[in-house]
């Protein structure tokens, strides 16, 4: 079937809107750091994993999760924990311990008690959410277009996956009002798709026939979900490392005006762990698109491993990040190790994803780049 | 960290203190083959003598951290094998680069670079990171099957420090309301140990199992792909429309067999191409981009036995026998007519070129008549399927055999084929020949050239399409495939399943009613939602015992954190 170069250009239109949309929400997420008004008293403490030890009587002391129920709900969790006042991190060097004042955090559910967002904040969402309407239409159009799942090319796939991370981001915000992330996760999505749109950009077209496979919808899917996950996920390494450094430097008694940003930020045991849980949520879509693509390269060229550059960086990525899970469970890797291990990580993801389709030539007739 | 393998004495909160990285090691509960038998905290051998050397080096390579590095340093290794061109991939590129690099090529292929993911330092870190992993499982699986009949342990005496937990009273019995509250958790499957004025109550064993079996499942998978190794093998072949051909060894092109793989093994079919059509993007942007390929082939799977007609396509193997037959390339095959210079027909056949370049696919090829008279004739040719004039240069602007042409340089003399190493069909060997003084001139389908002294003619009839095949046999896929998803099994059930046990105690009031407490203890909720399961268990028992909510004593209202009221000694 002939592409529709009406539907193409309608899509592109749509991206172009959203483009715009994403920007003036971003500036309203910066308004909202800087012009915004905070609640600075409560103190959050930090969302916990309390551990199950084989006797369960001598359960060590571990602070409990943050979660404040509302009044009246008699059997919530109960707000046992804080870290500030755990007996080994109130030594001198676990700056980590010690909350800044903050905005109420990840850890908590939105259904139990909203807090009504700031004006800025309702500007921001509204506009995010109107852009992300107008970005899946712009991907749906592409796809009616070219009559297939609409990540075929590689400026495909990097609409979809910037729409992957902004719905995951949306629903992980409003689910857990975690407003202050919104600048940090637009900008790079913002900046991901100005690229798609100026360099990536190419027109809508039929794939070449090695892509002419249900396993296309199979794989890249699942590679499109778990790639715009773990740019969420990135993007909360990276809040985690700076709002740590704040907290460290705090604890040390040096709090410098530049940092005003990070001191809106919950503390950083609760970004961690977000970070953490959306790494969880990702890693198994990797799998199985590598397991995926594995089906499909046996189907398309007869050998399902071939160590072809793309599936040995989707291997090494995907090391990179069962490394990540183990060192969350390893003794002196925790925090800020595993944060960098998880931007290793993405690191090689986005390689793949660049690099590989650029500097290395291989099978995957993927890229669209020549 | 899990709790199950926390040693005794090792019982700090994880949290926080985890995160600082001069914790020293031997007081962290990280390495889980050795928690069981309560033998960490050894920092070294101690005076043991070699049995004491080898535990202890045993139980370094089963740590998490030698099994954080080695799988860091399996990332690592991995980089080169994409960055430098593989011998098993791309053996001309491996060539090209010996060209570049001379100096530092040998270098490289001494340190096995060019064949990396058959290094031998790339075997011992995987061989390791496996041995590791099977000195962390197999324990662990063993204590798993052991623990499967376990009771979880007595509720603790204070249910309110619990980091879930709730209180309420009753009108019934504290006997009968412990009762109702085992029936309502046996309902809900959790595995009930019960004493004087208390339950306790666990669930979610699957979750160690899960993580047991995804890492049982990758040793399964490094098993399928030796199977497949041992077992398996590999294959090509070139085949021109209206040719056949059958599965042995002397008729393929390559032939890579596994180490036990013998020639007898290879099953007997036999391949006929009739018929090869490529489609491509004939306008926009995208023009002369491959949009189907369709090799219509027929095939015997024994001799003798019917042949059976089969569109082969690419993403669309043939499977005969459990061997798989894949469409993975083709090119065009101009067909020659030779006369030498006795007048006799010395050549007629379709000799395939090679693709030199993607968008206009003109094609490189050599002919060669070893039986020409007086001389032995050779050919270099270039065939070009869509022939335009561009400004006195010819070349080709689409794929598809529009306006075909081919334009050849012809040499008389000695091929060379008697003598030395073997040439490749590709190759003219030109030492031993004469470039013939011929005025270039593109022959279209049809048109001859006639060379000078009387030594031929050469007619270009046409041209067939050619086809590449890749053979493979790999026993192992089917384990693999079974592997790979029990992995993913495994990894779901361990990230989404939480292992949690609930407390209940009830005893007297003051007042004449029952208090009930209930406590609910999560390990590595990282999935999150265990807030909302106690909720709702906690809300169950409540109306099963139709209760009156009390206010938890020693606890702030709900809503404020304060720091003061946290972590308590647990009795
Ligand atoms: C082939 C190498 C390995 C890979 C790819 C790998 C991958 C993973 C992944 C993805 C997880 C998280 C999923 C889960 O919790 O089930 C995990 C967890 C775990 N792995 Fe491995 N692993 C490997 C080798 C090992 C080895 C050698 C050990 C033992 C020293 C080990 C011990 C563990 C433990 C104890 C956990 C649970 C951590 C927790 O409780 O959160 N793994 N592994």
């Amino acid at each position: 079937m002939p592409v529709n170069l009406g539907l193409a250009q309608l899509s592109n239109n749509f991206l172009i809107c959203t483009v715009v949309l994403y920007s003036l929400a971003l500036l309203a997420y910066a308004g909202d750091f800087a012009f915004g008004r905070h609640p600075s008293t409560a103190v959050i403490p930090a969302a916990e994993e309390p551990e199950l030890v084989a006797a369960g009587v001598s359960a060590a002391g571990v602070p409990a999760a943050a979660d404040r129920a509302g009044p009246g709900l008699a059997a919530g969790p109960a707000p046992t924990g804080s870290v500030a006042a755990g007996p080994v991190a109130a030594g001198p060097g676990s700056a980590e311990g010690a909350p800044p004042p903050g905005v109420p955090g990840l850890g908590e559910r939105s259904r139990l008690s909203w807090v009504p967002a700031g004006r800025w904040v309702r500007v921001a969402l509204a506009l995010n959410a109107l852009g992300l309407a107008v970005h899946l239409t712009g991907v749906l159009t592409r796809g009616l277009a070219v009559h297939r799942v609409p990540w075929g090319d590689m400026y495909e796939f990097v609409t979809a996956v910037t729409c992957v991370a902004v719905v995951f981001f949306l629903a992980l915000m409003i689910r857990y009002r975690a407003y202050y992330l919104g600048l940090f996760v637009m900008a790079p999505v913002l900046l991901a798709l100005g690229l798609a749109e100026t360099v990536i950009y190419t027109p809508a077209g039929p794939l070449v026939p090695a892509l002419h496979s249900y396993w296309l919808a199979i794989h890249v899917t699942a590679m499109t979900l778990a790639s715009g996950t773990f740019v969420v996920g990135a993007v909360l390494a990276v809040v985690y490392l700076f709002a740590g450094r704040y907290a460290r430097r705090v604890a040390a008694g040096r709090q410098s005006a530049s940092v005003g940003v990070f001191r809106l930020l919950p503390a950083p045991e609760v970004i961690d762990r977000f970070a953490y849980r959306t790494v969880m949520f990702a890693f198994p879509i990797w799998t199985f698109g590598i397991m995926a693509g594995a089906i499909w390269a046996d189907e398309a060229w007869g050998r399902y491993w071939g160590w072809d550059p793309t599936e040995t960086w989707a291997f090494i990525t995907w090391v990179v990040y069962a490394c990540f899970l183990h060192a969350r469970a390893t003794a002196g890797w925790r925090g800020r190790r595993a944060a960098y291990i998880q931007l290793v990580g993405f690191g090689c993801l986005l390689f793949n994803l660049m690099g590989v389709s650029v500097f290395i030539t291989g099978l995957h007739s993927y890229a669209g780049l020549s | 960290m899990t709790g199950l393998r926390v040693p005794p004495g090792a019982k700090q909160p994880d949290g926080p203190a985890a995160q600082r990285p001069d914790q020293p090691a031997a007081e962290r509960p990280d390495q889980p083959a050795t928690a069981a038998d309560g033998r960490t905290g050894a920092a070294g051998p101690g005076p043991f003598g070699a049995m004491g050397w080898l535990r202890w080096g045993w139980r370094q390579l089963t740590s998490m951290r030698t099994a954080l590095v080695l799988l860091f340093l399996l990332a690592v290794a991995s980089v080169p094998g994409s960055v430098l061109p593989q011998q098993g991939l791309d053996p001309q590129s491996v060539q090209q680069y010996y060209v570049a690099h001379p100096s530092l090529a040998p270098l490289l292929a001494r340190l096995s670079l060019f064949n990396v993911f058959a290094a031998p330092w790339f075997a011992a870190i995987y061989l390791l990171l496996f041995l590791s992993l099977a000195g962390c499982v197999v324990p662990r699986t063993f204590r798993l099957a052991r623990s499967a009949r376990a009771l979880p342990p007595p509720a603790p005496r204070n249910l309110a420090r619990l980091p879930h937990s709730a209180r309420y009273e009753t009108r019934l019995a504290p006997g009968d309301a412990l009762d109702a509250a085992a029936a309502l958790l046996a309902a809900r499957r959790f595995r009930l140990r019960t004493g004087d004025g208390w339950l306790s109550a666990e669930k979610g064993y699957r979750r160690e199992a899960g993580n047991l079996l995804f890492h049982l499942a990758l040793l399964a998978i490094l098993g399928a792909v030796a199977l497949g190794g041992l077992f398996g093998y590999k294959a090509d072949r070139l085949l021109v429309e209206g040719d056949s051909f059958a599965n042995t060894v002397t008729s393929l092109d390559e032939f890579h067999p596994g180490r036990a793989v013998s020639v007898a093994d290879l099953q007997p079919f036999s391949i006929a191409l009739n018929r090869f059509t490529a489609s491509y993007v004939t306008s926009g942007t995208l023009r002369g981009q491959p949009s189907a390929f369709d090799a219509y082939i027929r095939y015997s799977a024994q001799p003798g036995s019917p042949a059976r007609g089969y569109d082969l396509r690419v993403n669309h193997p043939l499977n005969v026998d459990g061997v798989k037959v894949y469409l993975i390339g083709h090119g065009y095959a101009p067909v020659f007519k030779i006369t030498d210079g006795a007048g006799r027909v010395v050549f007629d056949q379709a000799v395939p070129f090679i693709a030199v370049e993607q968008s206009g696919l003109t094609s490189e090829g050599v002919v060669k008549v070893p039986d020409a008279r007086p001389r032995q004739l050779g050919f270099a040719g270039v065939f070009l399927p869509t022939t335009v004039n561009a400004g006195g240069r010819l070349e080709s602007i689409f794929p598809a055999a529009d306006n075909p042409m081919v334009s050849l340089v012809a040499y008389a003399g000695n091929l060379g084929e008697d003598s030395g190493p073997s040439q490749s069909v590709y190759q003219l060997n030109t030492a031993g020949l004469r470039k013939l003084p011929i005025t270039p001139r593109p022959l279209a389908p049809g048109q001859s050239l006639k060379l000078p002294d009387g030594a031929g003619t050469l007619t270009f009839t046409g041209y067939r399409q050619w086809i590449s095949l890749a053979i493979t046999y790999d026993p192992g896929q089917v384990p693999a495939l079974l592997a790979g998803v029990a992995a993913l099994a495994g990894l779901l059930l361990s990230f989404f399943v939480r292992r949690r046990r609930m407390f209940v105690r009830a005893y007297p009031a003051a007042d004449g009613g029952t208090v009930v407490d209930v406590a609910g203890l999560v390990r590595s909720d990282a999935g999150g939602g265990f807030d909302d399961e106690f909720g709702d268990l906690a809300g169950a028992l409540r109306s099963a015992h139709e209760g009156q909510e009390v206010t938890a004593p020693g606890r702030p209202a709900a809503g404020t954190d304060d720091p003061s009221h946290t972590d308590t000694e647990r009795e």
